[in-house]
């Protein structure tokens, strides 16, 4: 088993090292950024000068090379736009997006998947046929405008809850959260919930399938024939026998909200990563762009890594050394 | 003599199709008594695997055991039980084995978890009482190291050793009654010998009665007491297993043991019964047999009655063994 940790993580060290290849070369075809850094009107020697102080006369790889160096002594350069180093600005939003694409998360798989199972265990129910049909407008209905008509409904209309913003945070681990304060919490109802949608939808029909195929196996039918309740067969080996899918759906979402809440921050003016990369398009902020996509591949690189190892440890044929 | 611990009588389960009505199970009716084996025999799709489903209360819908039906189970109706009564027999004095044993068990959990969780479906028990019994069964069922085992999952096991598994999991709670829905079949034929030993041996220790499944003769008539032979889901011959076998008295029996290998000269082509198990959608008025019968004629195609000449029974209008009429 250690030996599976083992060769899993130098496999995602690889992966890593070829991103930041991949982050390299993209950023470099971008173009110079010597153009954005000087004026067109220097003159030529102010020109060589900002060349060499960047080290972009070097040759590539060793530039490569330098560009490596500094990620992993964890410099991320400065930022053009805010003039502060970029690891600080990113992880001053990280924060807000993290508790953000969580709440959203957890609580769509923690509501979705029992129902989910629900509708695959009585398929037939008016109330599953609901659940079926809510969810086809979950995945059919697109976020930017479910975010719209939430503002409009309970922040514009009812006045119930606020529009935008992250409101009052507490400071905890060196980062703030609104989590932790009920002013917090209202600010964020809306936009977990916007994001949510899509994959509480998603959950709910994963759940459902996967119910759907077990309830018919042999699996199920043994163990009502044995006077296992309806309960202990949907706690004890349904949700066992699906999980695997769910958790996949689960890590690949975590990863991809993380890096693209983007629609959603933007709505709610939710200060997180989504809205700064925006931002640093615009601006051709490139120390925030590089910084963000080396940021995402690990987090992505990470993500992989404890969905296949949590397969180890739900489904025990994965498990090496486990054999005969 | 004693009552019967399972007593059948006029099952009948139909699935409501939207195409129609289906009989999957014709009017099955039958006794078991305290540790005897009956073997329900016939060729695929007969309905074998239906009546087991029905006996426990397991027919999912559109199928549905019809009114009329009754199943005594030590002397309680089955029928019409509310699902929580039944489910508390269900494993505990009636358990059923499946064919196939890579199927059954599941794969994501322990088999002492499996077990316990069936231990504690019929009553409160702690884990090391569970435990404890999980493993003295097991090794009833000849698993060897039975306590370390627990904690295997079934991909450690082989076939031969997941099937007993499956077994010790339907003794578990001494049941009164063994469903077993053809428990050798997937097995490899070494295996298959041992199996059926196994099960001998246990149902003959503990006085449980038995209703073994198979479409293959051979095997049943080495296990079973009694035999009743199905077709197009009714039971068209039934009797002690060595009268049934040695003179059968329905064509379709006939039909069965002609196609066994020992009954043909060494490399002589089977003889198989002609023709195909009858659409159950689209049955004959008369006998469902008829369009593959040699001894069928013009009053074949009115439905025959039960004969009953106890300890013997068959439904056919020109029975084996009479001058042919
Ligand atoms: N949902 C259904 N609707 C209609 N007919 C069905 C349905 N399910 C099963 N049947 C029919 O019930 C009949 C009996 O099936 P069953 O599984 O009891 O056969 P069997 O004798 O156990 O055969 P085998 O030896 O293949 O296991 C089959 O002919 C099958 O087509
Ligand atoms: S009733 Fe007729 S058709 Fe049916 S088995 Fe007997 S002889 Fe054959
Ligand atoms: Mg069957």
């Amino acid at each position: 088993m250690t030996g599976y940790v083992l060769g899993r993580l130098a496999q995602a060290a690889v992966v890593m090292l070829v991103m930041s290849a991949l982050v390299f070369l993209g950023v470099y075809a971008i173009g110079n950024p010597i153009d954005v850094l000087i004026s067109p009107d220097a003159t030529q020697d102010i020109r060589a000068a900002a060349i060499a102080a960047y080290g972009l006369d070097k040759p590539l790889w060793e530039q490569y090379f330098t560009f490596l160096g500094r990620i992993l002594s964890g410099d991320l350069g400065r930022s053009f736009v805010y003039g502060m180093p970029v690891s600080e600005l990113l992880l001053g939003r990280l924060p807000a997006t993290l508790e953000l694409t969580l709440t959203a998360i957890v609580g769509a798989t923690i509501v979705g998947v029992p129902l989910g199972i629900y509708a695959g265990w009585r398929p037939h129910t008016t109330f599953s046929k609901l659940l079926m049909g809510f969810s086809i407008l979950g995945f059919s209905v697109p976020t930017f405008w479910i975010g719209l008509v939430l503002i409009f409904v309970f922040a514009v209309e009812l006045g119930w809850l606020p529009a935008g913003g992250r409101g009052a945070t507490l400071h905890l681990f060196g980062a703030d959260w609104s989590f932790l304060t009920v002013d917090g919490l209202k600010h964020m109802f809306l936009p977990a919930l916007n994001l949510s949608l899509f994959k509480f939808a998603m959950m709910i029909r994963l759940a459902r399938s996967g119910t759907r195929e077990t309830m018919g196996t042999d699996t199920v039918k043994f163990a009502r024939a044995a006077g296992l309740s309806e309960w202990t067969v949907l706690s004890r080996h349904v949700l066992r026998l699906i999980s695997i899918p769910i958790v996949t759906v689960f890590g690949l979402e975590l990863g991809a909200t993380l890096a693209f809440a983007v629609v959603t921050e933007t709505i709610f003016s939710w200060p997180g990563l989504g809205k700064l990369v925006i931002e640093s398009i615009t601006a051709l902020d490139r120390p925030v762009m590089v910084a963000y996509l080396v940021i995402v591949s690990f987090v992505f690189i990470g993500i992989n890594l404890a969905v296949d190892l949590s397969y180890a440890a739900l489904d025990p044929r994965l498990r090496k050394g486990g054999g005969r | 003599m004693n009552p019967p611990v399972l007593s059948v009588r006029g099952l009948t389960t139909r699935f409501h199709n939207r195409a129609g009505a289906v009989t999957v199970v014709d009017g099955v009716s039958f006794d078991l008594a305290r540790g005897e084996v009956i073997g329900l025999v016939g060729e695929s799709g007969s309905g074998k695997s239906m009546t087991g489903f029905s006996l426990i209360g397991l027919i999912d819908a559109p199928g549905r055991i019809e009114a009329g039906s009754s199943v005594k189970l030590e002397g309680r109706e089955l029928i019409g039980l509310p699902d929580r009564d039944l489910r508390h027999l269900r494993g505990r004095r009636i358990s059923m084995v499946f064919q196939d044993p890579m199927m059954t068990l599941n794969p994501v959990l322990t088999i002492g978890e499996q077990m316990r969780l069936v231990l504690a479906a019929h009553g409160r028990i702690d884990r090391a009482s569970a435990r404890a019994r999980s493993a003295e069964v097991l090794g009833r069922v000849g698993i060897p190291d039975p306590t370390a085992r627990l904690d295997a999952y079934p991909h450690q096991f082989s076939g031969g050793m997941r099937q007993r598994v499956a077994i010790a999991i339907a003794i578990l709670n001494r049941p009164a009654v063994i469903v077993a829905d053809e428990p050798t079949t997937a097995l490899d034929v070494s295996i298959q010998a041992q199996i059926l030993a196994e099960m001998r041996r246990l149902v003959a220790e503990d006085g449980t009665a038995m209703i073994w499944i198979s479409h293959d003769l051979a095997t049943v008539s080495s296990i079973a007491d009694r035999l009743c032979v199905m077709y197009a889901g009714r039971i068209v011959e039934h009797g002690p297993a060595t009268e049934v076998l040695g003179a059968p008295r329905h064509p379709y029996t006939r039909g069965l043991l002609d196609s066994l290998p020992s009954q043909s000269e060494p490399g002589a082509d089977l003889r198989q019964i002609p023709g195909a198990t009858p659409s159950l959608a689209a049955l004959p008025p008369g006998c469902p047999f008829e369009p593959r019968c040699g001894r069928a004629d013009p009053v074949c195609t009115t439905r025959p009655e039960d004969v009953e000449a106890p300890p013997r029974g068959w439904r056919c209008h020109h029975p084996l063994g009479e001058t042919a009429a």
